[in-house]
């Protein structure tokens, strides 16, 4: 326990040093509290939004979309990273497909998804998929690649057929490499969901942080990055949550 | 009648790039339930690749396998190979009881006592006791070859195929490992395939020493050993017919590799050959 406080503390104090120097900045004139208002300010603010509730339907709009779309990143990225990894053929054919896709930045097909899927849910949740799929489909082909073949073989040896091969052998064997796709894939979905929000103008936490931008309510856009920045911090303690209890054997 | 497990004229050759190298030409030999066999060899002869052949894990380009008068195709359920490289054949995400279930698990084999139960005899059968819920990082080398002995048993083989499976061991290990091996070989009643370059090794265990040659590999001589069972770490070792028939057994080995193969190509038969 000491440990531990031994290495948060520099951290904390880094951490209330920065708000100190801002909330000085702005006390004593030194920036325009009109477009960066103090924290003290802004925290009287996001407490409002919190203590009313308000916050829960647009964070729970953005989550929606999010993870509608994550898990679909998840489910095609890991079949198709496997039948890509183990299958020579499958891999030729789609290879150079996804090498010529995975490098463009996914945030600039979100203007064409409007034209084909409108400005709603569907568009939002394509767009946060796609963003997620290519690192997953990447780590995935590379996990079940890197399976040894002395595994492989035991597994054989012992009777076991092509398909429980898959579920007993390679996906435990890939899965500490499927995570870390997975890990970047969710930080990828959440940029662009905020992002695919703010472009289709439909609520959520996206929509909320350009509209207060607009209406120049200065103090209330602040009091919603906190709220997307402790979601995107939670998000990440689940992850890291699931991630420690769905691979118990990685050493410390 | 022929024997329980017969090699009946296997060679195989790899093709690397555009040339075709010869690592086994034209194997024979026959088994007799309960024998326990060693085949003795200088590295890279090609002894792992005629067991993964046995095991039916790679085809051999002519000749065939009969287990029990049947052709091996594909890895028979009662035959079990024990990888010298325990720590990659053992499934580093389950537990040593999750490990030693797995052919269990496979097999679809949950009738009578408890599958639980059951491991646990096993493991209790290599002395791993109490170490039924670690994972298999946290234990040493030696452990980590007896939790593979212990899910190898679980399968309740007839044949067990051995390749090189203690010479990733320190050497006490090793001694210790080979008497085990020795008991549950005569408990089980298994026959057992050793594939060791260690003379030792073959003349302490076996029944029967297959020496192979150079590639492409024959089998060079076949040497009965009658030393008297069961055999004892120390004491077996020190007898004089131990002695004399390893010996021989040396003599042979060092003979034959003078003069050896190219360091080249025992490198690419090495490629072709062992797991990569």
């Amino acid at each position: 326990m000491d440990r531990t406080g031994s290495r948060l503390l520099p951290g904390l104090v880094s951490f209330v040093a920065v708000l100190a120097i801002w909330e000085l900045a702005g006390r004593y004139r030194l920036v325009n509290t009109v477009l960066l208002p103090p924290p003290s300010m802004i925290a009287a603010t996001l407490w409002q939004i919190v203590r009313t509730g308000t916050f829960l339907a647009p964070l729970g709009q953005t989550f929606l979309l999010l993870f509608v779309g994550y898990a679909l990143a998840c489910g095609f990225g890991i079949a198709l990273g496997i039948a890509m990894g183990r299958s020579e053929p499958i891999y030729c054919f789609l290879e150079p497909l996804i090498e010529l896709m995975r490098p463009i930045p996914k945030a600039a097909l979100v203007p064409p998804l409007f034209l084909f899927l409108g400005f709603g849910a569907t568009m939002k949740v394509t767009i946060v998929a796609l963003a997620a799929f290519f690192p997953i489909l990447i780590a995935t082909i590379q996990g079940v690649r890197g399976v040894d073949r002395i595994a492989l073989d035991t597994a054989r040896t012992f009777g076991c057929p092509p398909v429980r091969m898959i579920f007993k052998i390679i996906l435990p064997a890939s899965l500490p490499m499927i995570v870390t796709g997975m890990r970047v894939g969710l930080g990828l979905g959440l940029i662009v969901v905020v992002l695919a929000e703010m472009l289709a103008g439909e609520g959520g936490l996206g929509y909320l942080i350009l509209d207060m931008q607009r209406s120049f309510a200065v103090r209330q856009m602040y009091a919603w990055i906190v709220i997307l920045a402790v979601a995107g911090l939670t998000i990440n303690a689940v992850f890291e949550f699931v991630e420690a209890r769905a691979i118990p054997w990685r050493s410390k | 009648m022929s024997a329980f497990l017969s090699v009946d004229a296997i060679s195989k050759t790899f093709t690397v790039g555009k040339q075709t190298l010869s690592a086994l030409g034209r194997i024979s030999i026959e088994i007799e339930r309960t024998e326990f066999v060693a085949v003795l060899g200088p590295s890279g002869c090609g002894k792992s690749t005629l067991l993964q052949i046995i095991a039916g894990l790679i085809p051999p380009t002519s000749g065939r396998v009969m287990l029990d008068g049947k052709a091996v195709t594909a890895p028979p359920r009662d035959m079990v190979y024990l990888f010298q490289q325990y720590n990659k054949s053992l499934f580093p995400w389950r537990t040593v009881l999750d490990n030693v279930a797995f052919p269990l698990e496979i097999q679809g084999n949950s009738s009578g006592r408890s599958v639980r139960q059951r491991c646990l005899e096993y493991i209790a059968m290599v002395g791993l006791s109490g170490s039924e819920d670690q994972y298999p990082w946290q234990l040493s080398g030696g452990m980590q070859q007896r939790a593979a002995i212990a899910r190898a048993l679980a399968a309740e083989p007839s044949v067990l195929l051995m390749d090189e499976p203690f010479s990733a061991v320190d050497a006490l290990t090793k001694l210790e490992l080979q008497t085990l091996l020795l008991d549950i070989w005569a408990k089980h009643r298994l026959t057992v395939v050793l594939v060791t370059h260690d003379v030792d090794e073959a003349v302490f265990m076996a029944d029967r020493v297959a020496m192979l040659s150079a590639r492409p590999s024959t089998i060079a001589s076949v040497t009965d050993i009658a030393l008297p069972r069961p055999r004892d770490t120390i004491a077996t070792r020190e007898s004089a017919s131990f002695l004399s028939l390893r010996h021989g057994l040396l003599d042979t080995l060092l003979k034959k590799d003078r003069p050896g193969p190219t360091p080249d190509e025992v490198r690419v038969t090495m490629d072709g050959a062992a797991h990569g």
